[in-house]
């Protein structure tokens, strides 16, 4: 037989005080991190017992469960975001165009969501297959302009263009010189097409515009969704543009809309500079002209005014001015050229003869 | 002698004969985790940013900038929110911070954001910035994931939305500009609200306008052909109000000339009428001494004028010269 030597009774009841503390500590412990949990503000909670859902927590705070048979799964209960792959969309006008939207999202019944859906991605892929079917669909049975104008097109709200025109007056034709007074020339004829095209645009009536279509995308995707526990915010259509090939046609077209405006304004500022010059000339023709008139005028009273006093004082002695008229021109006209015959029974030569009488 | 090894009570007296020294280890840890709780205890809140304090997960409190007290160990949680900057979202273009330079760049997916469609089916190119701030940060973290994505992808919806319900002429002109920044602020701000987002939309500011870089250059020439149609009309008008008075002035001259004819003319006739008129009065009272002086004075000017004087008899041989006054140098051969 062997002796054991024991501890004195002291120890041993004191160690198993200890033992029962430690224990108890550590059974709190652990009772504390299994069955105790937290649900976040942002956070919604489904506890399932054995797999199979047992209680939904929608609020935030701490929870308890039992600890190994019930676990819990949580869902981020704040919205989110969803965004779609872009997508080539014919409208009811047949032109393609590529189609971006996105949603907001949000789960509202945690275990619903869980038994449909299970997870965030396979949410994601759940809503992508809804909305992209449901905007297949509007576009589809919508015009472009619809889509991409919106219900309060052509009133102020929705901007005015630069040159007013009402799309059924003329081309007003004394704008231009009434304006050119100012120094600005008045609208080119392209100008004047362009701002009647965007009267005429403005003035087409829009039945749905953009945000009724998307109103109609979210009323139609909604309800399908509510069977995963999700609520669907709203649906926004975040991009709308051309397919290439349809692109590079209107860049052609605006590019031609240009060019046809630059041609104008040059071939106008032309006839306009030509227009001034031809004025002018006309002008400077008509001041030369009648000046020279006038000084033709001028000339001819001067002559006919040097005539009469010419005549008024010749008349009275004509034949003396006869003479006095011949010798000067004799005066004027005789020179080295000239060869003169004198009759030796000339005046002038008498007295050469002789002196007398 | 020996133990039995396989005894229970015996293994058990053996660990409480540590107990002892075990509890000194526990009380260690103890403190360690006290220490260590202490130091987590407590945190800062700078002055741009407010704190957002959860307990066991609920929402407790709000508190602003400075040092406060917080239950450590995972009960108390503490998020902070930036509520007094301005935080900016950057649409169609990027800002690039090189050294103390602002450079801007456009990569194509860049340019997808600022691509859209006009309200008459025009495409043009927008960049714009959003500037906003967190108003309610308890909203900004509890009821939103991803705040910055959902505030681009709002902002680029609304912006498409504003331009495709104008006309381009519309969007690239001043007054358009200043109504769609106005219309992107309070639209975006009034969606996000509907959100709970608690976020506040200060400005949306336009950047570039334009029409896309492939179509450009032709509006550029637009541009151009209108100035060039301002320079011709310009010219032909200051030439016109240079040749107008010119003419005008050279109109002047000639009139001028033709009255200095007149008056030349005029007083000459009258010089010359009145001088004939003084001297037919003298040859009236005398005629013949005045016919033969002026004859014999008329003489004296033209006989030494006269290349050639001949005097012949009347009736005789003409050309017969009796009296040849030429001076030899001026005939080849002289008769006497």
């Amino acid at each position: 037989m062997t002796v054991v030597k024991i501890a004195p009774r002291r120890n041993r009841s004191l160690g198993g005080a200890l033992i029962a503390v430690v224990l108890l500590g550590g059974a709190v412990l652990f009772g504390a991190f299994t069955a105790a949990f937290t649900v976040q503000e942002t956070e919604s909670a489904v506890v399932n017992q054995f797999g199979r859902p047992v209680r939904e927590i929608k609020d935030a705070g701490l929870y308890f469960k039992i600890p190994f048979v019930q676990e819990v799964r949580r869902f981020d209960s704040r919205i989110k975001a969803w965004d779609g792959e872009p997508n080539e969309i014919p409208t009811q006008g047949g032109e393609f165009i590529w189609v971006d939207t996105t949603a907001r999202w949000r789960i509202v019944e945690p275990q619903r969501f869980m038994e449909s859906v299970r997870d965030d991605q396979s949410a994601r892929s759940r809503l992508s297959d809804v909305i992209d079917s449901v905007v297949r669909d509007q576009i589809a049975g919508t015009v472009l302009v619809e889509i991409v104008r919106s219900s309060d097109w052509g009133r102020p709200t929705a901007g005015q263009p630069a040159v007013k025109v009402a799309p059924t007056t003329p081309k007003p034709d004394d704008a231009p010189d009434g304006e050119e007074a100012a120094g600005v020339p008045g609208p080119t004829d392209a100008e004047l097409a362009q701002a009647r095209q965007e009267a005429a645009a403005l003035e087409e009536k829009v039945e749905m515009g953009r945000q009724e279509l998307t109103r109609r995308i979210l009323d139609k995707s909604r309800v399908v969704v509510t069977d995963y526990g999700i609520e669907l915010v709203d649906v926004q259509i975040k991009r709308i543009n051309y397919v290439n090939s349809v692109q590079e046609q209107v860049y052609k077209r605006m590019i031609s809309d240009q060019q046809r405006r630059a041609e104008e304004f040059r071939s106008e500022g032309q006839g306009e500079s030509a227009r001034i010059l031809g004025e002018a000339r006309r002008e400077l023709a008509t001041i030369r002209s009648t000046a020279e008139r006038q000084a033709q005028i001028i000339r001819g009273e001067a002559d006919a005014e040097a005539t009469r006093l010419y005549n008024d004082a010749y008349a009275k002695d004509a034949e003396f001015y006869a003479l006095w008229r011949t010798l000067d021109s004799y005066r004027a006209t005789v020179d080295q050229r000239n060869t003169l015959m004198l009759g030796t029974d000339s005046e002038y030569y008498r007295y050469l003869r002789g002196v007398g009488r | 002698m020996a133990k039995k090894p396989n005894d229970p009570t015996e293994a058990l007296a053996k660990l409480l004969g540590n107990t002892l020294s075990g509890g000194v280890v526990v009380a260690g840890i103890a403190v360690l985790a006290l220490l260590f709780g202490a130091s987590t205890a407590f945190y800062t809140v700078e002055p741009e940013e407010k704190a957002i304090v959860t307990r066991f997960g609920k929402f407790s409190d709000t508190r602003g900038p400075g040092l406060h007290f917080k239950i450590p160990f995972g009960v108390d949680r503490v998020m902070l929110v930036p509520t007094e900057r301005v935080l900016k979202e950057e649409f169609g273009f990027r800002t690039k911070l090189i050294n103390t330079r602002t450079e801007y760049s456009q990569t194509p997916d860049n340019l997808a954001e600022a691509l859209m469609l006009t309200g008459d089916l025009n495409v043009v190119e927008v960049t714009w910035v959003v500037q906003y701030q967190v108003t309610q940060p308890k909203d900004y973290l509890f009821n939103m994931n991803d705040p910055g994505r959902t505030i681009r992808d709002v902002s680029e919806a609304v912006m498409r939305r504003i331009v495709g319900n104008r006309l381009l002429s519309n969007t690239l002109s001043g007054a358009g500009r200043t109504e769609m920044s106005i219309m992107a602020r309070d639209e975006i701000g009034s969606i996000l609200n509907e959100y709970g987002m608690g976020v506040s939309i200060r400005t949306v500011e336009l950047q570039d306008v334009v029409p896309p870089s492939q179509v450009r250059p032709s509006y550029n020439a637009v541009n151009e052909a209108q100035q060039e149609r301002e320079r011709l009309i310009n010219e032909a008008e200051k030439r016109r109000n240079q040749e107008i008075p010119r003419a005008r002035g050279e109109a002047q001259q000639l009139v001028n000339e033709a009255e200095g004819y007149r008056a030349e003319r005029v007083n000459r006739a009258i010089g010359d009428a009145s001088r004939f008129t003084a001297v037919a009065a003298e040859y009236r009272q005398s005629p013949e001494v005045t016919r033969r002086r002026l004859y014999l004075e008329a003489m004296d000017e033209i006989l030494p004028k006269a290349g050639q004087i001949i005097v012949a008899e009347p009736g005789g041989n003409a050309a017969l010269p009796l009296f040849n006054l030429d001076l030899p140098k001026r005939s080849a051969g002289g008769a006497q």
